[in-house]
C-alpha cells in the first residue's frame, strides 16, 4: 500500500480499494498503470504530496492506505 | 452521464448573439480567459437556489456578433462530487435555455494535457457544440514540448485554439473560430458511454487519451516548471520552515495593512471633513441639511475610510491564491485542522473570513465532508473580518497612543494582530468542542491539487479585488445609509415635549458658544435613541458600556461597521461646526455625572473583545441559513457567539478596571 513507502519513492499504481476514492483519483489523472512519485510527507506522516506527470496532489495517510502500488523498475 | 443536448443551429453566420459557456479543470486558467474576454463588463451573482458564485459578462465576438459569457465552476469531470461541480453538471444538462445559440468553450491546460482532455472528451460525447481553448501554451514551450494542434483537433473532431490567456494571446483567434463556428456532430470518443459506470468509463477514456497524446505531443526533455515548483516547495512547505514562513507572511500582511493604509485613510478622513463643512455652510439651514450632513454624509464617511485596508487585505489573499501558495497552506494546515474536526481546505474560508465571512462561508463548499463543512461554516464568523477593522481601528486609536512601541513594532498593530489571533483561537476551540457534539460517520478526505507556482496574473488579482470591494461597498453602503438616516431621526427627535423643553431652557438662559455642546448632549439623552440606549444600559453596565455604546451595539446588529457610522452620527449631533473627526470627539467624551473619560482602557478593551466575538452581521446569518438549509444552525451560532461575547467582555472589563 502507498502509505508504507517513503518520500522520493517512485511507484506504479495498481488499484484503489475504495470506489468513491478511486473515481476521484482517476479524474485527476491518478490511474492504474501510471507512474506516481511520493513528493513529500508532512511532519508526523500526514498528509502526503504525490505526483503523476506534472500534477501534484495532497492526500491523507488513511487514503494512501487504500492505494495498492508496486515499486517501479528503474 | 448526462444526456446530450443537441444544438439548435448549424452555423452562427446569421446569428446576432451567442452564449459562451466556459468549462474547465480547476487551475486551467478559466478566470484569466473570462477576464480577458469581458474586462470590466462582468457581473457576479448567484446561481438560482444555490450560492455558488455565478460570473457572467459581455463582449463582442465580431462586428455582427455579440457574445455573452458565463463562467462555470471548475471541475475535473462530469461525475459531480461537490456542490460546485454539481452546478456545472446541472447547467450543462439544463435544456430550458433556448433563447440564443450556445458554444461550450472547454479550457484545457496544455501543460497537463492528458488530465485536461478527460473533461473535453466527456463533453464531446454529449454532442454539445464545443471549442477547446488550449491554454498555457507558454508553459508547454518552456518545458520543451511540442503539441500538434491540428492533428489533435482532427483526432477529437472539434476546433482547437492554442492560447496563453494570461497575456491575452490567442484571444482574436478564439473569437474568429467562434464567429465562424459551424456545428458538426463529432464522432464518438468512446462507444456507448452512457451504459458504462463511472470507473469503467474513465479508464476507457484515459486509454484512448493516452494513445492520442502519445501521437500528438512530443516531449523533448524534463519539465522545467515542475522542477521549479519542486524547488520552491522545498522551502515553502518545508516541515519546519514552511510553518514559520506562513506565520511570517501573515505577520507582514497585517503590519502592511496597518502602515500602508494610514496615509490614504487620512486623506479620505480629511476630504470628508472638508466637504462636510462645506456642505453645512453652503446648504440652507434646516432639517434636510442636518440629515444630509450629520446623517448620511457622516455615516458614509465612516465606512469609505476603511476601503484602503479592505482593499489591501483582499489584495494579499488574491495574490497568495493566484500564485498557488494558498493550496500549500491548506496542505501545511491539514494535520492540525484535522484534529479540530476541520479540513486543510478550511484554511481558505478561515483566511477569507479575515476579509468577509459571507464569501468565505460560500467557499467552504469545496469541502465535500458535510460535518467538516458545517464546522467550518460555524466557526468562520469568529475570524475577525474587514467589517471589524473599522471598529478595531477606531477603538485601538482611541485607547492606545500611536507612538507606543513594543520591540520596535507599532503597538497598535500588535493589538490588532492579537485580536485576529483571539478570533482564530476561539474558532479552533469552538470547532474542537463541536467535533464531539456533532455526530457523523461520513469518511473525510483531503484530496487537493497543488498547482505549479506561477507569477500572479495581475488582471485576475485586480478583478477579484475590484469585485469584492464593490460588493462590500454596495452591500455595506446600502445598510449604512439606511441605518444612518434612521439613527439621525431617532437621535434628533424624542418622545413627549422633552426636546422642545430643552430648546426653551437654553433659549431662556441664552445659548452661548460653550454651552451648545452641553445642550446637544442633553437633547440626545432625551431623544428616542437615548431612551433606547438607556433601556439596555443596565444590562451592559457590567461590561463597561454606557447608553451611547448601547445604541451602537443595537444598530450594529445590521452590520458591525455601522458602529463607526453610528458613533459618527451620535457625536456629530452637538458638533455644530463639524470640525472634529469622530476619533477626537470620542476621545473628548466624558461621563456627565462622574466627569470621567468614557473611553478608558478597560471599556476600550472590553468593547474590542465584544466586537471580536459577537455575530453582528445580518448578511452572515442570511448566508448560513442558505448554506445549512435552515434556521437551526444560524440561530445556535447567533446565541453561542452572543453569550461568548458577553462573558468575555465582562471578564476583560473586570480585569482592566
Amino acid at each position: 500500500m502507498l502509505d508504507s513507502y517513503l518520500s522520493g519513492d517512485t511507484l506504479i499504481m495498481e488499484e484503489v480499494i475504495d470506489n468513491q476514492l478511486s473515481i476521484q483519483l482517476y479524474c485527476m489523472g491518478f490511474l492504474p498503470g501510471e507512474k506516481i512519485t511520493i513528493e513529500r510527507i508532512a511532519p508526523f506522516g500526514d498528509p502526503l504530496i504525490i505526483s503523476v506527470d506534472d500534477t501534484f496532489i495532497s492526500l491523507r495517510r488513511d487514503d494512501a492506505a487504500k492505494i495498492r502500488v508496486k515499486r517501479a523498475e528503474s | 452521464m448526462i444526456e446530450s443536448t443537441l444544438p439548435k443551429y448549424a452555423s452562427l453566420k446569421d446569428e446576432e448573439k451567442v452564449r459562451l459557456i466556459l468549462v474547465g479543470n480547476p487551475n486551467s486558467g478559466k478566470s484569466s480567459l473570462f477576464n480577458s474576454l469581458t474586462g470590466l463588463n462582468q457581473r457576479v451573482g448567484n446561481f438560482p437556489g444555490v450560492t455558488v458564485e455565478k460570473k457572467t459578462g459581455e463582449f463582442r465576438v465580431s462586428k455582427t456578433l455579440k457574445g455573452e459569457v458565463i463562467d462555470l465552476p471548475g471541475t475535473y469531470s462530469l461525475s459531480p462530487r461537490s456542490e460546485d461541480e454539481q452546478v456545472t453538471f446541472d447547467y450543462l444538462n439544463d435544456k430550458s435555455r433556448k433563447d440564443i445559440p450556445e458554444v461550450v468553450v472547454v479550457i484545457a491546460d496544455a501543460s497537463n494535457l492528458k488530465r485536461n482532455l478527460l473533461l473535453a472528451s466527456q463533453l464531446i460525447d454529449l454532442e454539445v457544440p464545443a471549442v477547446i481553448a488550449l491554454n498555457m501554451m507558454d508553459i508547454v514551450q518552456r518545458n520543451d514540448q511540442e503539441i500538434d494542434v491540428k492533428g489533435l483537433s482532427k483526432d477529437l473532431g472539434v476546433p482547437i485554439v492554442p492560447m496563453n490567456a494570461r497575456i491575452g494571446k490567442g484571444m482574436n483567434e478564439l473569437k474568429e473560430v467562434i464567429a465562424n463556428f459551424e456545428y458538426k456532430p463529432p464522432k464518438k470518443f468512446i462507444e456507448d458511454h452512457q451504459s458504462k459506470d463511472g470507473l469503467e468509463n474513465t479508464v476507457e477514456r484515459f486509454d484512448k487519451i493516452k494513445s492520442i497524446v502519445a501521437k500528438r505531443l512530443v516531449d523533448k526533455g524534463e519539465s522545467v516548471t515542475a522542477k521549479t515548483t519542486r524547488k520552491i516547495d522545498q522551502i515553502l512547505v518545508h516541515p519546519i520552515w514552511g510553518y514559520f514562513i506562513f506565520l511570517f507572511i501573515l505577520f507582514l500582511m497585517f503590519q502592511a495593512i496597518f502602515s500602508w493604509s494610514n496615509l490614504p485613510m487620512d486623506w479620505i478622513e480629511n476630504g470628508f471633513l472638508v466637504f462636510g463643512q462645506f456642505m453645512s455652510e453652503a446648504l440652507p439651514e434646516g432639517v434636510l441639511s442636518d440629515l444630509l450632513v450629520d446623517g448620511v454624509w457622516a455615516g458614509l464617511g465612516g465606512i469609505i475610510i476603511f476601503i484602503p485596508q479592505i482593499t489591501l487585505l483582499f489584495t494579499f489573499i488574491a495574490i497568495l491564491e493566484d500564485t498557488g501558495y494558498l493550496a500549500r497552506v491548506s496542505y501545511l494546515m491539514d494535520a492540525l485542522l484535522k484534529r479540530f474536526g476541520l479540513n486543510g481546505r478550511s484554511i481558505i474560508p478561515l483566511l477569507g473570513g479575515a476579509a468577509c465571512a459571507v464569501p468565505a462561508i460560500m467557499s467552504a463548499r469545496t469541502i465535500s465532508n458535510k460535518k467538516e463543512r458545517l464546522l467550518t461554516i460555524f466557526v468562520t464568523p469568529l475570524i475577525s473580518c474587514s467589517a471589524r477593522i473599522p471598529v478595531y481601528t477606531l477603538l485601538i486609536a482611541l485607547v492606545i497612543p500611536a507612538e507606543k512601541q513594543l520591540w520596535s513594532f507599532n503597538l497598535q498593530g500588535i493589538v490588532m494582530m492579537a485580536l485576529y489571533l483571539l478570533g482564530f483561537v476561539a474558532a479552533l476551540a469552538t470547532s474542537l468542542a463541536m467535533k464531539y457534539w456533532v455526530k457523523s460517520d461520513e469518511r473525510s478526505h483531503f484530496i487537493m491539487e497543488l498547482p505549479i507556482y506561477r507569477q500572479p496574473r495581475w488582471k485576475n488579482v485586480f478583478m477579484t479585488i475590484y469585485n469584492k470591494v464593490k460588493l462590500f461597498l454596495v452591500e455595506a453602503g446600502k445598510i449604512i445609509i439606511a441605518v444612518s438616516v434612521i439613527l439621525w431621526v431617532l437621535s434628533s427627535y424624542g418622545p413627549g415635549d422633552k426636546m422642545s423643553a430643552i430648546d426653551e431652557k437654553y433659549e431662556r438662559i441664552g445659548a452661548f458658544e460653550n454651552s451648545s455642546g452641553q445642550k446637544a448632549s442633553e437633547k440626545l439623552e432625551a431623544s428616542y435613541a437615548g431612551h433606547l440606549g438607556k433601556a439596555i444600559e443596565p444590562a451592559i453596565r457590567p461590561l463597561g458600556f454606557d447608553w451611547k455604546i448601547g445604541i451602537s451595539i443595537i444598530t450594529s446588529f445590521a452590520a458591525r461597521e455601522v458602529f463607526v457610522g453610528t458613533m459618527a452620527t451620535l457625536y456629530s449631533v452637538g458638533d455644530e461646526e463639524n470640525t472634529l473627526s469622530i476619533k477626537e470627539k470620542m476621545a473628548r467624551a466624558h461621563d456627565p455625572k462622574t466627569g470621567e473619560k468614557v473611553y478608558t482602557k478597560a471599556t476600550g478593551y472590553s468593547l474590542l473583545v465584544f466586537y471580536a466575538f459577537a455575530l453582528q452581521c445580518m448578511a452572515t446569518v442570511a448566508i448560513v441559513v442558505k448554506e445549512t438549509g435552515g434556521w437551526k444552525w444560524p440561530l445556535i451560532q447567533l446565541a453561542y457567539m452572543g453569550i461568548l461575547a458577553y462573558a468575555a467582555s465582562f471578564i476583560v472589563f473586570q480585569i482592566f478596571s
